[in-house]
């Protein structure tokens, strides 16, 4: 069975711009998804709908089952963790804690107003941060790290939550490529040795072919390319980067594709 | 017994935090006996303001009261600015002379800075006791009052404002061969301006507030109303006075966040070119 | 070569209009209706220097025989100061999170917040201690819960700014983990402005001790009404001592919160 499914789920901002229109998908436990697409696309939309950091439009998105809704969210994003491009760490608050901020939704309200932990969690936590590689500063405030030992950190806070999911929106893109594989090779293998669905967006498409099991496309809000990285020819990549009459951004796209 | 620890080294909350949650607590107790805090009264005592409050909202208000208030109202408006004007132009050749970067002797600028800081040290309502017992009752010595304190702030925040202008610009002028003043009125001030507005802006809306109370020493303004319409609970009047004050202190401190915006947002032209 | 340059000068733009000396006599005439309308001469002022310096010598022999009293009311101001911070850090702790436009739940929570802040801060500390004192009854309690209501005004409308300066994304990720509404607050809120937090506290700590000095003038306790008292009676000697009491105290308290201040960063 799928963990994470959609259909037809569309989004529309208050703007009036149309993020996303009529996406159906069906995302497999332990498989690597990069989802691929030009600024704009709706890529981190979609992401962001999937723990319901956005509210669909229309159509709806189910988490190992459960339809996402206004009064199960919380307990659904549990089991959701999520990466972040500028990782959104609280800088002043120690590794640990940051790490044990994944924990909170499984803790009584009272406990967390007076930062106590449950040595359950500690555990948790240390094994977290022993697997990023970072157990060593745990101490450490989160804002003396660098960029790739906080990115780290923020994978180490997602698996504390035990999640069934992790959502990574453009986790490497603030980071220089040495550390950048370093991310996305854990993730991988987090991806392998737990089962857990991975769904990343990126905008390098040569990372994609390296760590992707399977590759979806986006452009303008629609599903224009689904399948495993193998497939992904130039031809095919030109289309998930192709523009129409948008002059001022097709610098843009260039970019993207001379990376390809 | 839960196995619950702190997210520190040793599990125990982290010192910082509780050495002065600790030190806050033990000076309480320590004062507490000065502050005379008893709750007991504090609760019993609690009934009784909601009563006075209460009171306030059970009376009609006295709508033959509000010409004269208005007036007071008008009055207490008229001391907060002219106190503030006055105080504004004492302050700027101060803030001159209280920069590092731009007075003439350093010891001068440390004189200034420090009788900046006597001025600022009393409130206004001490300041006023103490001029009205020198010129008499009336909004004159409130004005004084006032204006002595904002140029205390003022004079100092000016200053403050000069020291962190970017010195570029400054030299620049200067290696044109501008004179001492053509380079302060030029190159310093209009670089500060958006901070000299902004000090502006709060001062203006501190000293409506003082304004609104000198009245209680024959300072002027509205506050002498006040205190007899609270001295003789005539709460027909108090609940005039109260909205008028808020409405009034509401509608200058949105004028002046609205102002400080558009100066921060650069919607002021920067003069002086 | 020169003069073709000259000749073929490009016309500069419309020169946009100056307000400035339109605002400024404006302003020049507003000052002249307002000294008129409160009847307020400066040159009496000017006149009357030398009773003016004649008054003001009349300060110059402090009298300090009464000294361990004055010392004491003193103490007792900035008791009433601290306990009126401590109310004001308590009452904006507990507010402050739902008058930051980004967290609080929703806009009618946001908007009554907001404007019970507004109020307390319009409410002038002498104010409340008028009331307070007459329903409450003589004494410095009512005085430190007046600073404590009015300054809480202040630090709770502080304090919502800096949660609402917090980066967005940090918010972003504590709701990614499932955290609550106060969960938000405590993990992603407060640390991140704590500094600035501690920086407004002192600054209000100062300001309360200051203000705490006039309470007494309506009977809310403090050095106040002794001050008010010798200057009814025209005791100037003592009126300079408790002068300069309160001053030494508040420019050393005043010195020392700058240090901590300047410390934090």
């Amino acid at each position: 069975m799928a963990i994470i499914s959609t259909s037809h789920l569309s989004k529309r901002y208050a703007n009036g711009t149309a993020a996303l229109n009529g996406v159906s998908l069906a995302l497999e436990a332990g498989q690597f998804t990069v989802i691929l697409g030009p600024s704009g696309s709706g890529k981190s939309t979609l992401l962001r709908l999937f723990n319901g950091l956005e509210t669909p439009t229309e159509g709806s998105v189910s988490i190992n089952g459960t339809v996402l809704q206004r009064r199960n969210l919380r307990h659904v994003r549990r089991e959701v963790g999520m990466v972040f491009q500028h990782f959104n760490l609280v800088g002043r608050l120690n590794v640990m804690t940051n790490v044990l901020i994944g924990r909170l939704a499984y803790r009584s309200w009272l406990g967390s107003m007076l930062h106590l932990f449950r040595e359950e969690d500690f555990r948790i936590a240390h094994e977290a941060l022993a697997r990023v590689g970072l157990a060593e500063k745990a101490w450490v405030r989160a804002d003396q790290l660098s960029g790739g030992q906080q990115q780290r950190v923020g994978i180490a806070r997602a698996l504390a939550q035990r999640p069934r999911v992790i959502l990574a929106d453009e986790p490497v893109a603030s980071l220089d490529p040495v550390t950048s594989t370093e991310v996305l090779g854990l993730l991988k293998q987090i991806c392998r040795e737990d089962g857990i669905a991975v769904v990343a967006n990126l905008h390098q498409p040569d990372y994609t072919h390296q760590y992707a099991d399977r590759v979806i496309g986006l452009n303008s809000g629609r599903v224009i390319f689904d399948d495993a990285p193998g497939q992904l020819t130039d031809n095919r990549l030109q289309t998930i980067y192709h523009r129409d009459s948008q002059p001022q951004e097709t610098r843009h796209a260039e970019l993207a594709l001379a990376h390809a | 017994m839960l196995n619950l620890r702190w997210p520190t080294p040793d599990g125990r909350p982290p010192k910082a935090l509780w050495v002065t949650a600790l030190g806050v607590l033990l000076l309480l107790l320590v004062s507490a006996p000065l502050v005379e805090f008893n709750l007991w009264t504090l609760v019993t005592k609690a009934d009784d303001t909601v009563l006075f409050v209460g009171r306030m909202f059970h009376q009609q208000p006295e709508w033959e009261y509000i010409p004269q208030f208005a007036l007071k109202m008008l009055e207490t408006l008229e001391i907060a600015l002219l106190a503030t004007v006055l105080a504004t132009l004492i302050s700027l050749p101060l803030g001159f002379l209280a920069a590092r970067n731009a007075t003439p002797y350093p010891w001068v600028g440390q004189i200034v800075r420090d009788v900046a800081a006597f001025l600022r040290a009393l409130p206004e309502l001490v300041w006023a006791l103490v001029f009205v017992s020198a010129i008499g009752l009336g909004p004159f010595p409130g004005v004084l009052a006032i204006t002595v304190v904002s140029v205390g702030f003022m004079a100092r925040f000016f200053a403050d404002a000069l020291e962190v202008i970017p010195a570029g610009p400054v030299e620049g002028v200067a290696a044109h061969g501008a004179g001492w003043l053509q380079v302060r009125s030029f190159a310093m001030f209009p670089q500060a301006l958006p901070d000299f507005i902004g000090t502006l802006l709060y001062v203006l809306d501190h000293n409506v507030r003082a304004a609104t109370v000198l009245g209680i020493v024959g300072a002027g303004g509205i506050g002498f109303d006040l205190v007899n319409a609270i001295r003789y609970f005539e709460f027909e009047r108090l609940i005039i006075i109260i909205l008028g004050i808020y409405l009034a202190v509401t509608l200058i401190d949105r004028f002046s966040s609205y102002v400080r915006g558009q100066v921060i947002h650069g919607g002021v032209q920067r003069h002086g070119n | 070569m020169a003069t073709e340059r000259l000749v073929n000068l490009p016309a500069l733009p419309p020169k946009p209009r100056n307000l400035i000396p339109l605002w400024a006599s404006l302003l020049l005439g507003l000052c002249w209706l307002v000294v008129w309308h409160l009847d307020i001469s400066f040159q009496t002022l000017l006149w009357g220097w030398q009773d003016i310096l004649e008054y003001f010598s009349r300060y110059t022999s402090p009298d300090f025989r009464d000294a361990p009293k004055y010392l004491w009311l003193m103490l007792e101001t900035m008791a009433m100061g601290l306990w009126g911070t401590v109310l004001a850090f308590i009452i904006a702790f507990l507010l402050a999170p739902y008058a930051a436009r980004n967290l609080s739940p929703n806009p009618w929570v946001y908007n009554l917040t907001r404007e019970l802040l507004n109020f307390m801060r319009a409410m002038p500390d002498i104010l409340l201690a008028l009331i307070l004192v007459s329903s409450m009854g003589l004494g410095p309690l009512p005085g430190a819960l007046a600073l404590g209501i009015h300054t809480a005004g202040f630090l709770g409308k502080f304090f919502a700014e800096s949660l609402e300066r917090v980066e967005h994304g940090r918010y972003e990720a504590l709701d990614a983990v499932g955290a609550g509404f106060s969960q938000k607050i405590l993990y992603a809120g407060w640390p991140s402005i704590l500094r600035e937090m501690t920086g407004y506290t002192l600054y209000i700590l100062d300001r309360n001790i200051r203000t705490g000095a006039v309470l007494g003038l309506v009977g809310a306790g403090g050095i106040g009404i002794a001050l008010y008292d010798t200057l009814r009676m025209f005791n100037y000697n003592q009126a300079a001592a408790l002068l300069i009491i309160m001053l030494g105290t508040i420019i050393v308290l005043d010195r020392l919160s700058g240090l901590i201040r300047s410390k934090l960063h």
